[in-house]
């Protein structure tokens, strides 16, 4: 049942003649998914430093 | 006298006391329907082939900017939060108030979409279901557009963000209108698309209030 | 017993602790999954006979398709949670799913586009499926700007709720009435044939991706929600232990 379907890896990039459309599709969903996975670290992070600078004011405040 | 009776009195003397109010979205409408032909062509098969379609969404722009400071003036002076004290349930008071800007802002311009009708040369037939559709529909037009007014009030910033946020919802009433239009241009039978643009109406009508006051009720909560 | 797994979502530390793992897990199964599905889709399932190779769009098409609907009907989920049990977390879970949800919409808009071009010809057609996508689109965008305009937190998820809520009722009557629109203006050339049911070759790949698909999505919503959660308990001393420490 599971066979390759191109005869080449350059026939399947090809994919005749829609492999100019199939390829950046699944472009653009990796680049989605990775985005959103980069904003949502970088919206940690912030929040991280965020509470950090706010722990070290405090401190600087008592001492 | 009654609360409700009031309530009509004082819609009505704010609208004596700014009349420019009523008449700038009627003012728009008949600008836009300018428009139609200077940047289209002033030929009158086409003109009269799109030319109920363009009236709707005219009106329909027109609408929601006469409705997008529904509740702002009577939210920044307070009535609103008089309108929680009274005996009367908020939805109730919420309903009133949007039958009152039904007739005194929309009805009128409903009115005046027959003379746009001449201008962009619509054939009588379907400037009568044009008619039709306007009196039908606006009411579930004004409670959402009135629903955006009441979920921006908190929000300083909103511009047309209440216009943006409901402009969606509309899509099931043009849809049903075009319809009605269509079959009206074709002289097929209307009536059932009728039944259910007024079905839209009528449940919008007695659904939405409740949500409009649960929006109310959240700003003024929210600004003490 | 009974309800405690319910109520222990009304405590931000636990959620933040748990998600943490859950996340983790979710990303690597996601991974699996959608590289697996997505290799057996593009290489392995057969040709279809009537578009060619451009089907193969349907691995990416149809679950991210079915996230920005299903997505829309979580966010309602949580906005009822958020009205009947004022539990904070599903405010914050509605803000997450907004945006990933808008993000699958347009990816399933642009995706469906790319597939017409080879199909109809051309990039859009007024297709019932296509309009109710970009009104759903228009949908998230509300949801979005909302919470973008208001300042109050609380307040801005209280009346995304009301929206949100407002929203799932129509979003029925929009469909069909779309799908009906179609019908009257457009002559059925343009859609596409029926086809026969797909061969398992062909379905088995597309059930993995959807599958990897949902799991993406909830491992993105995750994440989203700690950072938010984190952000907005920053002055609580959990938080400030929990940072502090490390």
């Amino acid at each position: 049942m599971l066979e390759f379907q191109f005869e080449s890896i350059a026939a399947f990039v090809e994919m005749t003649p829609h492999g100019v459309y199939v390829w950046p599709i699944y472009g653009l969903g990796l680049l989605v998914i990775g985005g959103l996975t980069w904003l949502n670290a970088r919206q940690h992070r912030q929040a991280i430093r965020m509470v950090q600078r706010n722990l070290e004011r405090e401190e600087s405040h008592e001492s | 006298m009654s609360i409700e009776k009031r309530m009509l009195a004082r819609e009505l003397k704010l609208i004596a006391a700014r009349p420019g109010d009523i008449f700038k979205p009627m003012w728009f409408l008949m600008l836009v329907i300018s428009m139609v032909p200077l940047a289209l062509a002033p030929d009158s098969d086409l003109l009269a082939e799109i030319g109920s379609a363009m009236i709707w969404v005219a009106t329909l722009l027109a609408l929601l900017l006469n409705t997008e400071h529904l509740f702002q003036s009577d939210f920044s002076d307070g009535v609103l939060e008089q309108w929680l004290f009274l005996d009367r349930p908020l939805a109730w008071l919420v309903g009133l108030k949007l039958i009152a800007h039904w007739l005194f802002h929309v009805l009128p311009l409903i009115l005046i979409t027959p003379i746009a009708g001449l201008m962009l040369s619509v054939p009588t037939e379907v400037l009568f279901a044009l008619l039709a559709t306007l009196f039908v529909a606006t009411p579930a037009l004004t409670c959402f557009s009135g629903l955006g007014a009441a979920l921006t009030l908190g929000s300083s910033r909103s511009g047309i963000l209440g216009v943006l946020v409901m402009m969606p919802l509309f899509v099931p009433v043009v849809i049903l209108a075009a319809g009605v239009l269509i079959r009206a241009t074709d002289g097929s039978d209307t009536l059932p698309l009728m039944a259910l643009l007024g079905a839209f109406s009528v449940v919008a009508a007695t659904l939405v209030p409740i949500a409009v006051s649960a929006a109310i009720r959240l700003n003024i909560g929210g600004s003490n | 017993m009974g309800w405690r797994w319910f109520h222990q979502w009304g405590s931000p530390r636990w959620f933040y602790e748990r998600a943490g793992r859950w996340q983790l897990v979710c990303g690597w199964l996601a991974l699996i999954l959608l590289v697996a599905g997505s290799i057996w889709g593009l290489g392995f399932a057969p040709v279809d006979y009537q578009q060619g190779n451009s089907y193969r769009i349907i691995y990416l098409h149809v679950p991210v398709a079915f996230l920005a609907q299903a997505m829309y009907a979580a966010m309602a989920l949580c906005a009822v949670v958020l009205f009947v049990w004022k539990m904070k977390l599903a405010d914050v879970a509605m803000q997450s799913i907004a945006v990933m949800g808008f993000a699958f919409t347009v990816l399933s808009l642009v995706s469906g586009a790319v597939w017409g071009k080879p199909t109809w010809g051309t990039y859009w057609v007024w297709d019932a499926r296509l309009t109710s996508m970009l009104i759903l689109a228009f949908l998230y965008l509300g949801a979005i700007g909302l919470r973008a305009a208001i300042q109050d937190p609380d307040q801005a998820g209280k009346a995304c709720g009301i929206l949100v809520l407002v929203g799932v009722v129509n979003l029925p009557i929009i469909k069909y009435s779309v799908e009906w629109w179609n019908t009257l203006h457009q002559p059925a050339s343009l859609k596409l044939t029926e086809k026969p049911a797909m061969p398992a070759s062909m379905w088995v790949p597309l059930l993995v991706n959807i599958l990897g698909y949902y799991i993406a999505a909830a491992y993105l919503v995750l994440g989203s929600m700690r950072a938010i959660v984190l952000e907005r308990e920053r002055r609580a001393t959990w938080v400030k232990e929990l940072i502090g420490r490390a």
